[in-house]
Protein backbone atom coordinates (compact mmCIF):
# COMPACT_ATOMS: atom_id res chain seq x y z
CA UNK A 1 0.00 0.00 0.00
CA UNK A 2 2.87 2.28 1.10
CA UNK A 3 3.88 1.78 -2.82
CA UNK A 4 1.06 2.76 -4.47
CA UNK A 5 1.10 6.16 -2.00
CA UNK A 6 4.26 6.90 -2.64
CA UNK A 7 3.71 6.31 -6.58
CA UNK A 8 0.52 8.14 -7.04
CA UNK A 9 1.40 10.73 -4.75
CA UNK A 10 0.81 13.68 -7.31
CA UNK A 11 -3.03 12.39 -7.62
CA UNK A 12 -5.98 14.88 -6.92
CA UNK A 13 -6.68 12.28 -3.80
CA UNK A 14 -4.70 13.66 -0.53
CA UNK A 15 -0.67 12.79 -0.11
CA UNK A 16 -0.74 10.54 3.59
CA UNK A 17 2.49 10.94 5.97
CA UNK A 18 3.52 7.62 6.85
CA UNK A 19 1.89 7.77 9.88
CA UNK A 20 -1.71 8.70 8.05
CA UNK A 21 -1.06 5.14 6.16
CA UNK A 22 -0.07 3.42 9.24
CA UNK A 23 -3.52 4.05 11.16
CA UNK A 24 -5.43 3.21 7.45
CA UNK A 25 -3.77 0.29 7.47
CA UNK A 26 -4.64 -0.62 11.47
CA UNK A 27 -8.40 0.52 10.22
CA UNK A 28 -8.06 -1.90 7.65
CA UNK A 29 -6.78 -4.55 9.63
CA UNK A 30 -9.48 -3.66 12.53
CA UNK A 31 -12.76 -3.06 10.22
CA UNK A 32 -14.20 -0.22 12.49
CA UNK A 33 -12.02 1.29 15.56
CA UNK A 34 -12.65 4.09 18.36
CA UNK A 35 -8.97 6.00 19.13
CA UNK A 36 -8.97 4.22 22.24
CA UNK A 37 -9.05 1.01 20.77
CA UNK A 38 -6.42 1.87 17.90
CA UNK A 39 -4.14 2.51 20.86
CA UNK A 40 -5.12 -0.85 22.86
CA UNK A 41 -4.06 -2.92 20.10
CA UNK A 42 -0.63 -1.78 20.58
CA UNK A 43 0.92 -1.50 16.92
CA UNK A 44 0.74 1.98 17.57
CA UNK A 45 3.01 4.36 19.91
CA UNK A 46 1.95 7.54 19.78
CA UNK A 47 -0.02 10.19 22.08
CA UNK A 48 -3.70 9.77 22.33
CA UNK A 49 -3.93 13.38 20.69
CA UNK A 50 -1.65 12.45 18.04
CA UNK A 51 -4.06 9.74 16.72
CA UNK A 52 -6.92 11.58 17.48
CA UNK A 53 -5.56 14.36 15.14
CA UNK A 54 -4.63 11.72 12.81
CA UNK A 55 -7.78 9.97 12.18
CA UNK A 56 -9.63 13.25 11.87
CA UNK A 57 -7.58 14.50 9.13
CA UNK A 58 -7.94 11.31 7.52
CA UNK A 59 -11.88 11.95 8.35
CA UNK A 60 -11.37 15.27 6.51
CA UNK A 61 -9.42 13.85 3.78
CA UNK A 62 -12.12 12.20 2.93
CA UNK A 63 -11.00 8.76 3.53
CA UNK A 64 -13.12 7.39 6.97
CA UNK A 65 -16.57 7.63 8.13
CA UNK A 66 -17.15 8.43 11.83
CA UNK A 67 -20.00 7.87 14.18
CA UNK A 68 -20.45 8.70 17.36
CA UNK A 69 -20.33 6.68 20.40
CA UNK A 70 -20.76 8.08 24.01
CA UNK A 71 -17.89 10.79 23.58
CA UNK A 72 -15.94 9.67 21.50
CA UNK A 73 -15.84 8.68 17.59
CA UNK A 74 -15.71 5.21 15.57
CA UNK A 75 -14.27 5.47 12.33
CA UNK A 76 -14.40 3.23 9.30
CA UNK A 77 -12.52 3.30 6.18
CA UNK A 78 -14.98 4.50 3.38
CA UNK A 79 -12.61 2.31 1.08
CA UNK A 80 -11.34 -1.27 0.72
CA UNK A 81 -7.52 -1.10 -0.22
CA UNK A 82 -8.37 -2.17 -3.27
CA UNK A 83 -10.77 0.76 -4.17
CA UNK A 84 -8.56 3.23 -2.95
CA UNK A 85 -5.81 1.90 -5.28
CA UNK A 86 -7.76 1.94 -8.15
CA UNK A 87 -9.45 5.25 -7.61
CA UNK A 88 -5.87 6.36 -7.06
CA UNK A 89 -4.58 5.04 -9.87
CA UNK A 90 -7.35 6.18 -11.87
CA UNK A 91 -7.41 9.68 -10.91
CA UNK A 92 -3.61 9.37 -12.13
CA UNK A 93 -4.11 8.49 -15.43
CA UNK A 94 -6.77 10.72 -15.85
CA UNK A 95 -4.60 13.66 -14.34
CA UNK A 96 -2.02 12.59 -16.83
CA UNK A 97 -4.33 12.53 -20.10
CA UNK A 98 -5.84 15.82 -19.08
CA UNK A 99 -2.10 17.36 -19.11
CA UNK A 100 -0.69 17.92 -22.58
CA UNK A 101 -2.23 20.27 -24.83
CA UNK A 102 -2.19 17.52 -27.59
CA UNK A 103 -4.81 15.23 -26.50
CA UNK A 104 -2.94 11.78 -28.29
CA UNK A 105 0.53 12.78 -26.47
CA UNK A 106 -0.19 11.72 -23.02
CA UNK A 107 -2.10 8.58 -24.40
CA UNK A 108 1.34 7.89 -26.42
CA UNK A 109 3.40 7.91 -23.27
CA UNK A 110 1.10 5.18 -21.42
CA UNK A 111 1.31 3.19 -24.21
CA UNK A 112 4.97 3.36 -24.60
CA UNK A 113 5.31 2.80 -20.17
CA UNK A 114 3.15 -0.08 -21.15
CA UNK A 115 5.02 -1.43 -24.01
CA UNK A 116 8.40 -1.22 -22.54
CA UNK A 117 7.12 -2.95 -19.13
CA UNK A 118 5.84 -5.55 -21.50
CA UNK A 119 9.06 -5.91 -23.11
CA UNK A 120 10.84 -6.11 -19.96
CA UNK A 121 9.00 -8.45 -18.55
CA UNK A 122 9.04 -10.84 -22.17
CA UNK A 123 12.72 -10.18 -21.36
CA UNK A 124 12.99 -11.80 -18.25
CA UNK A 125 10.65 -14.96 -19.26
CA UNK A 126 13.26 -15.14 -22.23
CA UNK A 127 15.88 -15.25 -19.67
CA UNK A 128 14.35 -17.81 -17.46
CA UNK A 129 13.64 -19.65 -20.77
CA UNK A 130 16.87 -19.50 -21.71
CA UNK A 131 18.16 -20.48 -18.47
CA UNK A 132 16.15 -24.09 -18.66
CA UNK A 133 17.01 -25.01 -21.33
CA UNK A 134 21.07 -24.53 -20.35
CA UNK A 135 19.75 -26.54 -17.20
CA UNK A 136 18.13 -29.16 -19.40
CA UNK A 137 21.13 -29.40 -22.10
CA UNK A 138 23.40 -29.46 -19.17
CA UNK A 139 21.61 -32.43 -17.12
CA UNK A 140 21.08 -34.45 -20.45
CA UNK A 141 25.23 -34.11 -21.32
CA UNK A 142 25.20 -34.90 -17.93
CA UNK A 143 23.35 -38.23 -18.25
CA UNK A 144 24.88 -39.23 -21.39
CA UNK A 145 28.81 -38.68 -19.72
CA UNK A 146 27.65 -41.34 -16.93
CA UNK A 147 25.71 -43.77 -19.39
CA UNK A 148 29.23 -43.66 -21.51
CA UNK A 149 31.56 -44.04 -18.79
CA UNK A 150 29.07 -46.98 -17.17
CA UNK A 151 29.24 -48.99 -20.86
CA UNK A 152 33.42 -48.48 -20.81
CA UNK A 153 33.16 -49.99 -17.16
CA UNK A 154 31.16 -53.24 -18.36
CA UNK B 1 -55.77 -19.59 -27.30
CA UNK B 2 -54.18 -22.46 -25.78
CA UNK B 3 -51.14 -22.58 -28.12
CA UNK B 4 -50.17 -19.30 -27.94
CA UNK B 5 -50.89 -19.04 -23.81
CA UNK B 6 -48.98 -22.48 -23.93
CA UNK B 7 -46.09 -20.89 -25.93
CA UNK B 8 -45.76 -17.68 -23.28
CA UNK B 9 -46.23 -19.97 -19.83
CA UNK B 10 -43.05 -22.14 -21.40
CA UNK B 11 -41.42 -18.93 -22.53
CA UNK B 12 -42.09 -16.94 -18.70
CA UNK B 13 -40.86 -20.68 -16.85
CA UNK B 14 -37.80 -20.53 -18.94
CA UNK B 15 -36.64 -17.23 -18.92
CA UNK B 16 -37.52 -16.81 -14.98
CA UNK B 17 -35.36 -20.00 -14.42
CA UNK B 18 -32.97 -18.77 -16.97
CA UNK B 19 -32.31 -15.76 -15.20
CA UNK B 20 -32.69 -17.28 -11.43
CA UNK B 21 -29.79 -19.84 -12.52
CA UNK B 22 -27.62 -17.22 -14.12
CA UNK B 23 -27.56 -14.77 -11.36
CA UNK B 24 -26.95 -18.34 -9.08
CA UNK B 25 -23.75 -18.76 -11.34
CA UNK B 26 -22.64 -15.74 -11.42
CA UNK B 27 -22.29 -15.12 -7.67
CA UNK B 28 -21.48 -19.20 -6.93
CA UNK B 29 -18.81 -19.85 -9.33
CA UNK B 30 -15.90 -18.05 -7.41
CA UNK B 31 -15.99 -20.22 -4.85
CA UNK B 32 -15.29 -23.38 -6.47
CA UNK B 33 -12.14 -24.56 -5.17
CA UNK B 34 -10.57 -26.77 -7.44
CA UNK B 35 -7.07 -27.79 -6.24
CA UNK B 36 -6.74 -31.38 -7.31
CA UNK B 37 -8.67 -31.22 -10.74
CA UNK B 38 -6.56 -30.75 -14.77
CA UNK B 39 -6.97 -27.35 -16.17
CA UNK B 40 -9.01 -30.10 -18.72
CA UNK B 41 -11.27 -30.24 -15.87
CA UNK B 42 -11.09 -26.99 -14.67
CA UNK B 43 -12.22 -25.85 -17.83
CA UNK B 44 -14.81 -28.46 -18.89
CA UNK B 45 -16.99 -27.47 -15.13
CA UNK B 46 -16.02 -23.77 -15.87
CA UNK B 47 -17.68 -24.21 -19.55
CA UNK B 48 -20.42 -26.68 -17.75
CA UNK B 49 -21.19 -23.87 -15.44
CA UNK B 50 -21.21 -21.00 -17.89
CA UNK B 51 -24.25 -22.46 -20.14
CA UNK B 52 -25.71 -24.54 -16.97
CA UNK B 53 -28.66 -21.95 -17.09
CA UNK B 54 -29.25 -22.06 -20.71
CA UNK B 55 -28.95 -25.82 -20.85
CA UNK B 56 -31.02 -26.51 -17.80
CA UNK B 57 -33.49 -24.18 -18.50
CA UNK B 58 -34.48 -25.54 -21.43
CA UNK B 59 -34.08 -29.14 -20.70
CA UNK B 60 -36.39 -28.45 -17.63
CA UNK B 61 -38.98 -26.34 -20.35
CA UNK B 62 -39.41 -29.09 -22.63
CA UNK B 63 -38.47 -31.74 -20.38
CA UNK B 64 -41.37 -30.21 -17.62
CA UNK B 65 -43.24 -27.08 -18.72
CA UNK B 66 -44.73 -28.15 -21.59
CA UNK B 67 -45.79 -31.54 -21.20
CA UNK B 68 -47.38 -30.40 -18.12
CA UNK B 69 -49.35 -27.87 -19.42
CA UNK B 70 -50.27 -29.83 -22.69
CA UNK B 71 -51.27 -32.91 -20.19
CA UNK B 72 -52.89 -31.02 -17.51
CA UNK B 73 -54.22 -27.86 -18.45
CA UNK B 74 -57.54 -27.82 -19.01
CA UNK B 75 -58.61 -27.28 -22.73
CA UNK B 76 -61.91 -26.63 -22.49
CA UNK B 77 -63.27 -23.28 -23.92
CA UNK B 78 -65.51 -23.03 -21.29
CA UNK B 79 -62.63 -21.87 -19.37
CA UNK B 80 -61.38 -18.94 -20.51
CA UNK B 81 -58.31 -18.09 -18.64
CA UNK B 82 -56.85 -15.59 -20.78
CA UNK B 83 -53.43 -15.04 -21.31
CA UNK B 84 -52.41 -12.95 -18.09
CA UNK B 85 -49.78 -9.99 -18.33
CA UNK B 86 -46.78 -11.40 -16.72
CA UNK B 87 -46.77 -14.46 -19.16
CA UNK B 88 -47.19 -12.07 -22.14
CA UNK B 89 -44.64 -9.56 -20.73
CA UNK B 90 -42.01 -12.49 -19.70
CA UNK B 91 -42.48 -14.08 -22.87
CA UNK B 92 -42.02 -11.23 -25.16
CA UNK B 93 -38.92 -10.69 -22.82
CA UNK B 94 -37.75 -14.73 -23.74
CA UNK B 95 -38.60 -13.94 -27.51
CA UNK B 96 -36.17 -10.44 -27.20
CA UNK B 97 -33.80 -12.33 -25.72
CA UNK B 98 -33.19 -15.12 -27.73
CA UNK B 99 -33.42 -13.08 -30.58
CA UNK B 100 -30.50 -10.96 -29.27
CA UNK B 101 -28.33 -14.33 -28.37
CA UNK B 102 -29.20 -14.89 -32.07
CA UNK B 103 -28.17 -11.30 -33.65
CA UNK B 104 -24.63 -11.62 -31.40
CA UNK B 105 -24.12 -14.93 -32.57
CA UNK B 106 -24.59 -14.01 -36.36
CA UNK B 107 -22.73 -10.94 -36.34
CA UNK B 108 -19.77 -12.40 -34.02
CA UNK B 109 -19.93 -15.35 -37.11
CA UNK B 110 -20.13 -12.76 -39.63
CA UNK B 111 -17.27 -10.47 -38.70
CA UNK B 112 -15.03 -13.10 -37.81
CA UNK B 113 -15.35 -14.37 -41.80
CA UNK B 114 -15.09 -10.90 -42.91
CA UNK B 115 -11.49 -10.74 -41.19
CA UNK B 116 -10.51 -13.74 -41.28
CA UNK B 117 -11.26 -13.36 -45.35
CA UNK B 118 -8.97 -10.46 -45.13
CA UNK B 119 -6.04 -12.13 -43.28
CA UNK B 120 -6.41 -15.23 -46.44
CA UNK B 121 -5.66 -12.94 -49.13
CA UNK B 122 -2.91 -14.62 -50.70
CA UNK B 123 -2.89 -17.06 -48.45
CA UNK B 124 -1.99 -21.30 -49.16
CA UNK B 125 -1.75 -24.49 -47.69
CA UNK B 126 1.41 -25.04 -45.23
CA UNK B 127 3.29 -28.52 -45.56
CA UNK B 128 3.64 -28.88 -42.16
CA UNK B 129 3.86 -32.89 -42.76
CA UNK B 130 7.54 -32.48 -41.73
CA UNK B 131 6.97 -30.72 -38.57
CA UNK B 132 4.18 -32.44 -37.20
CA UNK B 133 4.11 -35.87 -35.72
CA UNK B 134 1.95 -38.10 -37.80
CA UNK B 135 -0.47 -38.41 -35.20
CA UNK B 136 -1.64 -35.37 -35.86
CA UNK B 137 -1.14 -35.53 -40.23
CA UNK B 138 -4.97 -35.17 -40.23
CA UNK B 139 -5.55 -32.08 -38.46
CA UNK B 140 -2.03 -30.52 -40.08
CA UNK B 141 -4.31 -30.86 -43.29
CA UNK B 142 -6.25 -27.83 -41.51
CA UNK B 143 -2.92 -25.81 -41.18
CA UNK B 144 -2.93 -21.99 -43.70
CA UNK B 145 -0.14 -20.32 -44.29
CA UNK B 146 -0.90 -16.31 -44.49
CA UNK B 147 1.47 -13.70 -45.50
CA UNK B 148 -0.68 -10.85 -45.02
CA UNK B 149 0.94 -8.37 -42.41
CA UNK B 150 -2.03 -7.85 -40.24
CA UNK B 151 -2.53 -11.51 -39.82
CA UNK B 152 -1.70 -12.78 -36.16
CA UNK B 153 1.14 -14.73 -35.48
CA UNK B 154 -0.61 -18.20 -34.87
CA UNK B 155 -4.74 -18.64 -34.25
CA UNK B 156 -7.44 -21.09 -34.83
CA UNK B 157 -10.09 -20.12 -36.79
CA UNK B 158 -13.45 -20.90 -37.64
CA UNK B 159 -16.56 -23.12 -35.66
CA UNK B 160 -17.77 -25.67 -38.25
CA UNK B 161 -14.44 -26.07 -40.52
CA UNK B 162 -11.95 -25.05 -38.01
CA UNK B 163 -8.11 -24.09 -39.30
CA UNK B 164 -4.69 -22.96 -38.10
CA UNK B 165 -3.49 -19.75 -39.47
CA UNK B 166 0.20 -19.18 -39.26
CA UNK B 167 1.65 -16.61 -40.51
CA UNK B 168 5.33 -15.98 -42.30
CA UNK B 169 6.90 -14.35 -39.18
CA UNK B 170 5.96 -17.29 -37.19
CA UNK B 171 7.74 -19.41 -39.30
CA UNK B 172 10.55 -17.66 -39.56
CA UNK B 173 11.04 -17.11 -36.16
CA UNK B 174 10.16 -19.91 -34.19
CA UNK B 175 12.36 -23.03 -34.69
CA UNK B 176 11.56 -26.34 -35.49
CA UNK B 177 10.49 -28.14 -32.50
CA UNK B 178 9.16 -24.47 -31.34
CA UNK B 179 6.80 -24.33 -34.21
CA UNK B 180 5.81 -28.36 -33.78
CA UNK B 181 5.00 -27.82 -29.92
CA UNK B 182 3.10 -24.67 -30.98
CA UNK B 183 0.79 -26.33 -33.68
CA UNK B 184 -0.32 -28.61 -31.29
CA UNK B 185 -1.23 -26.38 -28.92
CA UNK B 186 -3.64 -24.88 -31.43
CA UNK B 187 -4.78 -28.29 -32.75
CA UNK B 188 -5.35 -28.90 -28.91
CA UNK B 189 -8.28 -26.18 -28.82
CA UNK B 190 -9.55 -27.71 -32.33
CA UNK B 191 -10.21 -30.78 -30.91
CA UNK B 192 -11.28 -28.83 -27.98
CA UNK B 193 -13.49 -27.02 -29.91
CA UNK B 194 -13.35 -23.68 -28.25
CA UNK B 195 -14.33 -21.50 -31.07
CA UNK B 196 -17.95 -22.97 -30.67
CA UNK B 197 -17.70 -23.02 -27.10
CA UNK B 198 -16.94 -18.95 -27.34
CA UNK B 199 -20.10 -18.79 -29.94
CA UNK B 200 -22.31 -20.98 -27.26
CA UNK B 201 -21.22 -17.75 -24.36
CA UNK B 202 -22.34 -15.22 -27.25
CA UNK B 203 -25.55 -16.75 -27.62
CA UNK B 204 -26.40 -16.36 -23.70
CA UNK B 205 -24.76 -13.57 -22.39
CA UNK B 206 -25.98 -12.47 -18.80
CA UNK B 207 -24.28 -9.35 -16.48
CA UNK B 208 -21.56 -10.71 -14.32
CA UNK B 209 -20.94 -13.59 -16.57
CA UNK B 210 -17.63 -12.11 -18.11
CA UNK B 211 -15.21 -12.88 -15.43
CA UNK B 212 -16.69 -16.72 -15.37
CA UNK B 213 -15.56 -16.52 -19.17
CA UNK B 214 -12.15 -15.03 -18.63
CA UNK B 215 -11.46 -17.83 -16.31
CA UNK B 216 -12.96 -20.62 -18.91
CA UNK B 217 -10.72 -18.74 -21.51
CA UNK B 218 -7.46 -19.03 -19.23
CA UNK B 219 -8.10 -22.79 -18.28
CA UNK B 220 -8.93 -23.09 -21.94
CA UNK B 221 -5.04 -21.97 -22.45
CA UNK B 222 -3.57 -24.09 -19.63
CA UNK B 223 -5.51 -27.32 -21.38
CA UNK B 224 -4.12 -26.80 -24.50
CA UNK B 225 -0.76 -26.02 -23.19
CA UNK B 226 -1.46 -29.92 -21.28
CA UNK B 227 -2.65 -31.28 -23.99
CA UNK B 228 0.29 -29.92 -26.14
CA UNK B 229 2.97 -31.23 -24.17
CA UNK B 230 4.37 -34.02 -23.10
CA UNK B 231 7.54 -33.63 -22.13
CA UNK B 232 9.96 -31.34 -19.65
CA UNK B 233 11.72 -30.28 -23.47
CA UNK B 234 8.32 -29.86 -25.15
CA UNK B 235 7.40 -27.52 -22.15
CA UNK B 236 10.73 -25.29 -22.56
CA UNK B 237 9.80 -25.31 -26.45
CA UNK B 238 5.89 -24.16 -25.62
CA UNK B 239 7.20 -21.26 -23.38
CA UNK B 240 9.86 -20.14 -25.61
CA UNK B 241 7.36 -20.13 -28.69
CA UNK B 242 5.13 -18.44 -26.02
CA UNK B 243 7.59 -15.40 -25.61
CA UNK B 244 8.81 -15.12 -28.74
CA UNK B 245 5.03 -14.92 -30.42
CA UNK B 246 4.43 -12.13 -27.63
CA UNK B 247 6.86 -9.98 -29.31
CA UNK B 248 4.73 -9.68 -32.34
CA UNK B 249 2.05 -7.45 -31.61
CA UNK B 250 -1.43 -7.80 -33.60
CA UNK B 251 -2.18 -5.14 -35.30
CA UNK B 252 -5.84 -6.06 -35.23
CA UNK B 253 -8.11 -7.32 -32.18
CA UNK B 254 -9.02 -10.82 -32.86
CA UNK B 255 -12.49 -11.42 -33.61
CA UNK B 256 -14.32 -13.88 -31.16
CA UNK B 257 -14.57 -17.55 -32.86
CA UNK B 258 -10.49 -17.47 -32.99
CA UNK B 259 -8.59 -18.43 -30.47
CA UNK B 260 -4.99 -17.19 -30.59
CA UNK B 261 -2.00 -18.81 -29.46
CA UNK B 262 -0.57 -15.48 -27.84
CA UNK B 263 -3.80 -15.41 -25.04
CA UNK B 264 -4.28 -14.91 -21.40
CA UNK B 265 -1.57 -14.27 -18.75
CA UNK B 266 1.38 -15.12 -20.71
CA UNK B 267 3.81 -14.82 -17.38
CA UNK B 268 1.68 -17.96 -15.57
CA UNK B 269 1.55 -20.24 -18.49
CA UNK B 270 5.35 -19.64 -19.20
CA UNK B 271 6.16 -20.33 -15.47
CA UNK B 272 3.69 -23.31 -15.34
CA UNK B 273 5.55 -24.80 -18.38
CA UNK B 274 9.05 -23.84 -16.73
CA UNK B 275 8.29 -26.04 -13.41
CA UNK B 276 6.71 -28.93 -15.55
CA UNK B 277 6.72 -32.22 -13.69
CA UNK B 278 6.51 -35.32 -15.82
CA UNK B 279 5.22 -36.90 -13.33
CA UNK B 280 2.22 -35.05 -12.59
CA UNK B 281 0.52 -35.69 -16.29
CA UNK B 282 1.38 -39.43 -15.82
CA UNK B 283 -0.49 -39.63 -12.37
CA UNK B 284 -3.62 -36.72 -13.69
CA UNK B 285 -4.46 -39.22 -16.42
CA UNK B 286 -4.91 -42.23 -14.59
CA UNK B 287 -8.32 -40.94 -12.97
CA UNK B 288 -10.86 -41.08 -14.66
CA UNK B 289 -14.41 -39.79 -13.20
CA UNK B 290 -16.17 -43.22 -13.56
CA UNK B 291 -18.48 -42.63 -10.66
CA UNK B 292 -20.06 -40.14 -12.39
CA UNK B 293 -21.83 -42.95 -14.87
CA UNK B 294 -23.68 -45.04 -11.94
CA UNK B 295 -24.67 -41.08 -10.58
CA UNK B 296 -26.22 -40.09 -13.85
CA UNK B 297 -27.87 -42.99 -14.08
CA UNK B 298 -29.63 -43.32 -10.34
CA UNK B 299 -30.51 -39.70 -11.47
CA UNK B 300 -32.32 -40.68 -14.78
CA UNK B 301 -33.91 -43.26 -12.94
CA UNK B 302 -35.46 -41.19 -10.24
CA UNK B 303 -36.61 -38.80 -12.91
CA UNK B 304 -38.51 -41.61 -14.52
CA UNK B 305 -40.07 -42.96 -11.81
CA UNK B 306 -40.98 -39.41 -10.29
CA UNK B 307 -41.66 -38.29 -13.79
CA UNK B 308 -46.21 -38.06 -13.25
CA UNK B 309 -45.36 -35.81 -9.90
CA UNK B 310 -42.82 -33.71 -11.02
CA UNK B 311 -45.34 -32.99 -14.00
CA UNK B 312 -48.24 -32.31 -11.57
CA UNK B 313 -45.32 -29.91 -9.38
CA UNK B 314 -44.37 -28.45 -12.62
CA UNK B 315 -47.80 -27.52 -13.28
CA UNK B 316 -48.52 -26.11 -9.58
CA UNK B 317 -45.51 -23.85 -10.48
CA UNK B 318 -46.38 -22.51 -13.34
CA UNK B 319 -49.76 -21.84 -12.63
CA UNK B 320 -48.67 -20.05 -9.26
CA UNK B 321 -46.37 -17.97 -11.18
CA UNK B 322 -48.92 -16.69 -14.38
CA UNK B 323 -51.19 -15.65 -11.61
Amino acid sequence: MTKVFSIFGSSSRPQLGPFEQQVLQELWSQGSATVRELLADGRIHQAYTTVMTTVDRLYKKGLLDRISEGKAFRYTPRFTPEELQRDTAMESIRQLLGSGDASSLPLSYLVEALSSHDAQLLDELQYLVERKRRELHSRNNHIRQKSAKQKEQH
Amino acid sequence: MFALRGIAVSLTFFVVLYCLLSALVAIAWRGLKLLRATQQGVAALLFGLRILPLAASVAVTFAFVVPSFQLLEPRSTDIDEGMGAIPLALGICALVMIVWGCFRVIAAQTKTARVVARWLEGAHPLNVEAVVPKALQAAAQRVTFCSRREAPPLTLVGVSKPRVLISESTVALLSHDELRIALEHEFAHMKSRDNLKKLVFRFCPFPGMAKLESAWSQAAELAADDAAVSSLYDAVDLAAALVKLSRLVPIEAAPVCTVGFVTGSISARVARLLAWNENRKIQLRRKRSWYLIPAGFVALSCICVTYGQALVLTHEVTEWLVR
